[in-house]
């Protein structure tokens, strides 16, 4: 049958053809038929979430672009324990670079008796970067080290209540709070295809960058010099007067800006753990933004300017004080005790007449007046600065279940109202800014990674009084800090202002001994740029000194004459010139 | 055999035999073709491998000079910040102004 050479060639052919074909028909079912079945198993076993390289977050700036919050590469180091050789020696050689303690080091490092397989475990976090390169360098294989970054305080604790923090749940106070949204970067996981030993595989790397994005910069309105400045007056006047805590604000009253704001007690934000472990979480809350006070006193430049722009009185009203006055239940006297009797507008600040503020209120303009004047000043709402937790203030209004008719006297003076440090900065910056209130902002810009500038404009709030009675309510300050109030005067510079002396409200009543004492001023006059409000909290001075004309008053001055200097603000006499 | 038969005969096998010839050379043909597009196409993938592994390494390094740039940002910071510039000023010799005097100085 197979005689012929022909023959056995065919045979072979056929035998080969025979081979093949179950060959072929295994790729047509692999290629064709069942492809999609495949090609998903395939790519389900190189696509998976792979972590990115810890991105860092946003720098902060101060208004000058000098760092304020930065960034700095740290590891977490740890350790495959069941692969360690010489455990005694490992820990005497760790423990002083990772700063551990060689006896728990040893504990960490020492395999358990009843381990199998693989043990891992951390040995350190937020390692520097120095001792991690030691640590690299020393080549045990079965040290792992996870790169990632941790907040830099290039001036410390220097406006630690604005800068804040934001702990490892995304949660914090301050500014880096506020804005955590622009300062995060990206997600640290993507999907994507992998190669067997974890890195990506070529397609992933020509679709993506591998780089980590910072987040976007930030650029504060502060000013660091004059941040730094204000602080260390503000520690010195804790010293002379005694006092328990305080706070100093200096706002931009054109565009909102705040150049510095420093309280007292504060805390550093890059030992926050260390504050929370020891149960000091009310150091975090920002005293000039969330923490509200009575104002006392200074809050008369409200209500005498409310006076003036509702057209009920002007320059030539006058009333007879006789020391004391009787509103709603309650007895109003001025702070001496004293009758002035007949007295104006210029007199009411002068002597700081409690009398003559309530007069204004409960005579002259009505509780539905005053309070719309109250209101568009801002107070009993928050400013919108950019800080977490900033708080409203208590203002009680006629038809709130606890109004008394007693509020309608005592709010003139500041009493039976809270307010914040900043509301009151706020207003104060209104009367200086011809009726114009500005928003309060911290940050003037922000640096997106793509290379974006984004200014953040000014931002008016509203125009509680006239141009008018604001030029007037400020003439009437800045006679009164002339006549009466020599410890807020700068030499060289016309400035405006009004001290204030807060009782402290207690359970039932007031402290009878303490007092918060205060001063609210701007200038430099005609042109004023700027307003500096001083908060001193129970100063301990002999009672004869208790107020914010012998506290808070000269602490004013002093700010006030170097940032005056520092803004690049020539004294008032020299416009005119020789 | 005569010779009528073997011319026909001849011919046929010469006719066979340029048919195979031309199959052989078009099955050459294509062999070589495939061959030259598969190195081609192994080349462009190697070449496209290495271009990766030397994306993936700069992508490294840039991720280490950015951490370096890090260190280096906040050194300067270290470097220009208050407590240091006074410290360092007043080493110099500086000291705080008292008092600043402002000269008038009338336009020409």
């Amino acid at each position: 049958m197979l005689r012929g050479p022909d023959a056995r060639l065919r045979l072979i052919a056929i035998l080969l053809i025979a081979a093949l074909l179950p060959i072929l028909g295994q790729l047509v079912r692999l290629q064709i038929l069942e492809h999609s079945r495949y090609q998903s198993e395939a790519e389900a076993l190189v696509q998976r979430q792979y972590a990115l390289p810890a991105s860092p977050w946003g720098v902060v700036m101060d208004r000058n672009g000098d760092l304020l919050v930065g960034n700095l590469p740290v590891y977490d180091i740890g350790a495959e324990i069941s692969m360690i050789t010489d455990t005694q020696m490992a820990a005497s050689v760790l423990a002083p670079l990772l700063n551990v303690p060689e006896a728990q080091l040893l504990k960490t490092l020492t395999l358990p008796q009843d381990a199998h397989g693989i043990v891992w475990r951390p040995l350190a976090y937020h390692i520097p970067e120095v001792s991690a390169q030691k640590i690299k360098a020393l080549g045990w294989p079965w040290i792992t080290m996870s790169p990632g970054w941790e907040r830099y305080y290039a001036e410390g604790a220097l406006a630690a209540h604005t800068l804040g923090f934001v702990n490892a749940r995304g949660v914090g106070y301050g500014v880096q709070a506020f804005q955590a949204r622009f300062l995060q970067s990206e997600s640290l996981s993507r999907t994507g295809t992998l190669g067997g030993d974890d890195s990506p595989m070529v397609n992933e790397l020509i679709n993506n960058s591998f780089v980590p994005y910072r987040g976007t910069d930030l650029r504060l309105t502060i000013d660091r010099t004059i941040q730094a400045y204000v602080e260390g007056v503000l520690d010195q006047a804790l010293v002379d007067y005694k006092a328990t805590g305080g706070t100093i604000l200096v706002l931009n009253v054109r565009t909102g800006e705040v150049l510095a704001v420093a309280s007292r007690p504060h805390y550093e934000p890059y030992h926050y753990a260390d504050y929370v472990q020891n149960g000091q979480e009310s150091l975090f809350r920002d005293p000039a933004a969330s923490i509200s006070y009575e104002p006392g006193s200074v809050f008369k430049i409200v209500t005498v300017a409310a006076a003036l722009d509702s057209g009920r009185v002007d320059l030539n009203w006058t009333y007879e004080d006789t020391g004391a006055l009787e509103y709603g239940g309650a007895v109003i006297y001025n702070s001496s005790r004293a009758a002035y009797g007949r007295q104006g507008l210029q007199g009411i600040l002068d002597h700081s007449l409690n009398v003559g503020v309530a007069t204004l209120t409960t005579r002259v303009l009505g509780a539905e007046l005053f309070y719309k004047y109250v209101r568009a000043f801002g107070f009993g709402k928050t400013t919108g600065l950019e800080v977490t937790g900033e708080a409203s203030g208590l203002v009680h209004l006629p038809t709130d279940w606890d109004w008394s008719d007693s509020n309608l006297a005592t709010n003139a003076f500041g009493q039976g109202i809270a307010v914040t440090p900043l509301q009151m900065a706020v207003a104060a910056a209104a009367i200086a800014n011809d009726g114009v209130m500005m928003q309060p902002h911290i940050v003037a810009e922000r640096y997106y990674p793509d290379g974006r500038a984004v200014p953040i404009p000014p931002n008016e709030l509203g125009r509680p009084i006239s141009a008018e009675t604001a030029r007037t309510v400020t003439e009437l300050m800045a006679r009164s800090v002339e006549k009466f109030a020599k410890e807020a005067q700068v030499p060289g510079y016309r400035v405006a202002g009004k001290s204030g002396t807060a009782q402290i409200p207690t359970t039932g009543g007031y402290d009878p001994q303490q007092v918060i004492t205060s001063y609210v001023g701007f200038g430099p006059l005609p042109d004023p740029q700027v307003v500096i409000l001083v908060k001193l909290d129970r100063p301990d001075v002999p009672l004869s000194m208790r107020w914010g004309t012998q506290t808070a008053a000269p602490v004013f001055q002093k700010v006030a004459a170097r940032v005056f200097i520092l803004l690049g603000l020539p004294p008032s006499d020299l416009h005119a010139g020789p | 055999m005569s010779v009528i038969w073997q011319k026909s005969t001849h011919g046929v096998l010469r006719r066979q035999e340029k048919a195979q010839r031309l199959i052989a050379q078009l099955l050459l043909g294509i062999i070589i073709t495939a061959s030259l597009l598969a190195a081609a196409y192994l080349a462009l993938t190697a070449s496209n491998v290495r271009t990766a592994r030397q994306l993936w390494h700069m992508e490294n390094q840039l991720v280490v000079a950015q951490r370096e740039n890090e260190i280096l940002k906040a050194e300067i910071a270290r470097l220009s910040s208050i407590p240091v510039l006074q410290e360092r000023s007043v080493a110099l010799g500086y000291r705080p102004a008292d008092a600043i005097d402002y000269l008038y100085v009338g336009e020409p």
